[in-house]
């Protein structure tokens, strides 16, 4: 047995981590999260089990002890975990350029990149605390000055907020998602060298010292700001999934959301598939709630369970999230979800849909799309791939008694928010279906998660959609397909090129479909077959949403005799419900921490404000109706 | 955002066009778009740094094998459509499937 009396704690700096990169806490330092279970100590458990899997030493030293035997895994343990040897590339922050927009941080698959708001005051004192002058003003120039936490909170509050972008060296895996998100060019990625990952490792070391961010920085209705907050790091780095993992940012944020509100007082009951192996990986544990997984086929089963005796414990406001791909939700354990469903149990599903078995190596499931290259309908001459139409998890959620049911994506990143927020309120079942990519199965490269999901709704591929049985009696009052581009028509024209994109152009951006296009690019027969599967589907939720058949404000205009009564001035409203003088292209005024930006309405449908500072902000027309009623948009 | 290299196309010498794609590759990050012009094809890493080949616009057959060299997500039957905006832009991010052409 190794013996590590004699060794400094993993969560301290040694050897193998001089700048102490890998340790417990996201943004600030932590202790060992522990366990009051009598089978588990959790600092034997770290520091004899898990560095001997760091050293290498496991296989041949660590006995067959009841840890291993038990299969229990303490909480974050992912976190001691070093990915900083396995990519060629790191990205570097450009602070001159950067809005703070923070979609760099969000859709990150490893928690590997992070951001802290200090106020001018607070941050010179701190900065003070760095003993060596040439290693203060290296890390006093990372940190920047955007507008919507400095110019802004600096007329409401007297100082300015500092912002910093950066990078755990040691959670990194190179995928370039950060970059490829950044609309501001303030990443790019860099070689790993020597002299760089010193630098990098440093000042991971001086921001983890620096102290949490200052709240007065953090607007709660910008819900991307989020995780500038300890507690919404529920997933922390260090899981074994691949590079550019799109389920990886998927998790991410599912337990940012929740830990906003929750912290870690909640709960995980994963089913068996990519997510349970990347995230169990044993001795590495990415999670700081609760987790357990049982078999592939009952994970809400075993979530209904939980729930009945977490309620016998009093525990009936702790949320239960049972997690599971597209072959555990809509193919397995289908009929276990259909129970759940049924019984209208207050447990919550989050479905990671890949299209396909992704662990197992990529065989088709019921939820692969029309003509996928996949094992199991492997495109030849005789069968041109998958020929079944996909299952549609979510319509057929939508038929269970009182379930809140939603399609999302991490792309669209207000709408995923506001899905798991709204299934948490929701008193009773709910099922938020996530568009995640595999790259793998998927063909596409590791930094396209966030590219091809929004895609995948551009193409009506994966439409998204909120179903909200509070919302009415109707299914045409419950059902919103608000964040779709061009939600009335059948396609969406792409308005900067003109061109009028649909499911074949998705298929021709990923590797899945190559084999349906032949040297000049003509799709098959079957990819044709497949379009038009996808565009019935986008109907019958057009149908679904009272939308199909629905004339166009134009074409719809009534003679004056038709016209009902003009109602108030303050009342009157155009058709998606916004005040009037609220229509696409409208110049608006965007007030937030006591200073205003201009800007415009650059879109409906859905919802964006460009702002002039350059700030792009997505949200659900809900939102965008309280904040025109609180005051915070306004018509210039 | 930087300009690497260029090269200048030549009707009838596609191989050194390709040549140079291929030679030049190692020199960006991960390739993120192509930007198609009526004279020139830009190839975009995802830091915004770029090769470019100049006398190759969308009009050109040769174009077709250029940009499949690279990956590039295009529809060959519009490919040399005319359009009324300076170029075309297209994805690179397709890979092969079932990591054939990773190397772990």
């Amino acid at each position: 047995m190794a013996s590590v009396s004699d060794q400094p704690s993993l969560n301290d700096a040694n050897d193998r981590d001089p700048y102490n990169n890998n340790c417990y806490g996201t943004l600030e330092d932590a202790e060992y999260k522990l366990a009051e279970l009598p089978v588990l100590d959790v600092h034997d458990f770290n520091e004899r089990i898990i560095r001997s899997y760091e050293d290498g030493t496991a296989e041949k030293q660590l006995p067959a002890d009841l840890s291993v035997a038990r299969s229990l895994v303490p909480a974050g343990t992912a976190t001691l975990r070093d990915f900083s040897y396995i990519a060629p590339e790191i990205p570097e922050y450009i602070p001159d350029k950067c809005t703070g927009c923070m979609d760099c941080v969000t859709l990150c698959p490893d928690t590997a990149i992070l951001g802290k708001v200090s106020g001018e005051n607070q941050w010179q004192e701190r900065l003070e605390k760095i003993a060596d002058p040439a290693e203060r003003e290296m890390f006093t120039e990372q940190w920047s000055e955007p507008r919507k936490y400095y110019d802004g909170p600096k007329k409401k509050l007297g100082e300015g907020g500092k912002f910093l972008i950066i990078i755990d060296p040691s959670k990194c895996k190179g995928c370039a998602e950060c970059v490829t998100v950044c609309d501001d060019d303030a990443l790019k990625m860099i070689p790993k060298t020597d002299e760089v990952m010193t630098t990098i490792r440093k000042s991971h070391r001086f921001f983890k010292e620096f102290g949490p961010t200052d709240e007065r920085y953090v607007n709660d209705n910008l819900l991307i700001d989020m995780m500038l907050k300890e507690q919404t790091h529920i997933y922390v780095g260090g899981a074994g999934s691949c590079a550019g993992c799109g389920e990886g940012s998927a998790l991410r944020m599912l337990c940012a959301a929740v830990g906003a509100k929750y912290k870690d007082d909640w709960g995980i009951v994963a089913a068996t598939g990519c997510n349970t192996v990347y995230t169990s990986t044993y001795p590495y544990n990415p999670y700081l709630v609760p987790w357990t997984n049982s078999l592939f086929e009952n994970a809400p089963a075993y979530a209904m369970g939980l729930r009945m005796r977490w309620n016998q414990k009093g525990w009936s406001e702790k949320p239960i999230w049972c997690i599971g791909g597209d072959g555990a939700m809509f193919d397995i354990g289908f009929q276990s979800l259909s129970r759940l469903l049924a019984a209208g149990m207050n447990v919550k599903v989050f479905v990671l849909d890949t299209q396909v078995y992704s662990n197992t190596g990529g065989q088709a499931s019921t939820s692969t799309f029309m003509g996928q290259n996949t094992k199991m309908s492997v495109h030849g001459k005789a069968v041109g791939g998958k020929t079944e139409r996909r299952k549609e998890i979510a319509q057929i959620a939508m038929m269970h008694p009182r379930t809140y049911v939603a399609q999302t994506t991490c792309a669209h990143v207000n709408h995923f928010y506001r899905c798991v927020l709204e299934a948490m309120e929701f008193d009773g079942p709910a099922v938020v279906c996530c568009y995640t990519t595999c790259q793998p199965e998927h063909g596409v490269a590791d930094n396209m998660a966030t590219d091809q999901a929004r895609l995948a709704v551009d193409t009506r591929a994966f439409p998204m959609l909120i179903y909200d049985p509070g919302k009415g009696e109707t299914i045409k009052e419950r059902l919103s397909l608000q964040g779709n581009p061009a939600a009335s028509e059948d396609w969406w024209t792409n308005p900067k090129t003109g061109d009028r994109v649909d499911f074949i152009d998705f298929c021709r951006s990923e590797g899945r479909f190559s084999k349906h296009f032949d040297r000049d690019g003509n799709p098959s027969e079957t990819l044709l077959q497949a379009n038009q599967e996808r565009l019935e589907n986008w109907k019958q939720l057009q149908e679904l949403a009272g939308m199909l058949g629905k004339k166009k404000p134009a074409a719809a205009k009534k003679s004056q005799s038709e016209k009902p009564a003009a109602k108030p001035a303050a009342t009157v409203r155009n058709g998606n419900g916004l005040p009037h003088g609220f229509a696409q292209g409208a110049k608006i005024t965007y007030t937030s921490g006591g200073s205003s930006v201009t800007g415009v309405l650059a879109s409906i449908e859905p919802v964006v404000l460009s702002l002039d500072d350059h700030t792009e902000i997505e949200v659900s027309l809900d939102v965008l109706r309280k904040a025109i009623a609180q005051g915070i948009v306004s018509k210039q | 955002m930087a300009l690497r290299a260029t090269h200048i196309y030549e009707t009838g010498q596609l191989q050194a066009a390709l040549d140079f794609f291929k030679r030049m590759r190692s020199e960006l990050s991960t390739l993120r778009k192509c930007r198609v012009w009526t004279d020139k094809v830009q190839v975009f890493d995802v830091n915004g740094d770029y090769f470019e080949i100049r006398a190759l616009g969308y009009p050109d057959p040769d174009v077709l094998t250029a940009l499949k060299s690279i990956n590039t997500v295009f529809n060959p039957e519009r490919i040399h459509e005319s359009v009324d905006r300076p170029y075309k832009e297209f994805k690179t991010g397709r890979r092969h499937p079932w990591a054939e052409d990773r190397v772990m």
